[in-house]
């Protein structure tokens, strides 16, 4: 886990990280969330309404914006404020999907940071971005 | 850049961070006539005013201000 603090966060820092998504990581969000929808749950209705298969839980993928920084950047540290994010394309099980995010502002009076943050599949396309905005707890 | 034109931002600033297209603001607002002006908030109305207006608060600066009169009297002292 990274542990960043104020003074050393400088504009232009980035982090990145990747992640396998396997079918049990959709059966647990279910769980989680009970989101139901047949979309995420019923691979021939998805086929049906023009998707590749199961399509995944954009949450579970923003979710990983929570490993981004609550691990990377800034990690230890981190306390989320907020995560403005839009789903740009569909992901599937078995993909590998790169999250990065880079520091693009920061508040020095009030400690807080803003991170713009992507995540890319295995094939480059970009599928989700966000800004996030994070406070800093390291003194 | 005017002093009304440094409001007219501000006032922009706080109907974006409030979510309230017709919010009217006065040099004498404060945060305990804005229901949603918590101190979360508060930090997105610096970071917006820091990054729109080109200019950096100091904490010190930030925490004698009473309301929006007088952050907008120290944005001038930054801006001229």
């Amino acid at each position: 886990m990274n542990e960043y603090k104020l003074s050393n966060i400088k504009i232009g820092l980035e982090e990145s990280f990747s992640v396998v998504i396997d079918s049990s990581k959709l059966d647990k969000f279910l769980d989680i969330s009970n989101d139901l929808n047949p979309l995420h749950v019923d691979n021939s209705y998805a086929k049906e309404k023009g998707f590749d298969g199961r399509v995944v839980y954009g949450l579970l993928t923003a979710s990983f914006y929570s490993t981004l920084v609550g691990v990377y950047l800034p990690g230890k540290y981190c306390i989320l404020q907020s995560i403005d994010t839009q789903f740009l394309k569909p992901v599937y099980i078995g993909e590998t999907l790169t999250i990065a995010g880079k520091i693009s502002y920061i508040n020095a009076a009030y400690k807080q940071i803003e991170i713009q943050a992507t995540i890319v599949n295995q094939n480059g396309q970009k599928v989700s971005k966000a800004t996030i905005k994070t406070g800093l707890i390291d003194e | 850049m005017t002093r009304e034109d440094i409001f007219n931002g501000v006032q922009d600033i706080f109907r974006d961070i409030f979510d309230e297209d017709d919010l009217i603001v006065n040099d004498r607002t404060s945060s305990d006539e804005i229901e949603d002006w918590d101190s979360l908030n508060h930090i997105n109305l610096v970071s917006a005013i820091e990054k729109e207006f080109h200019i950096r608060f100091a904490l010190g600066e930030l925490q004698t201000l009473k309301d929006i009169g007088a952050m907008i009297d120290l944005m001038e002292e930054k801006l001229t």
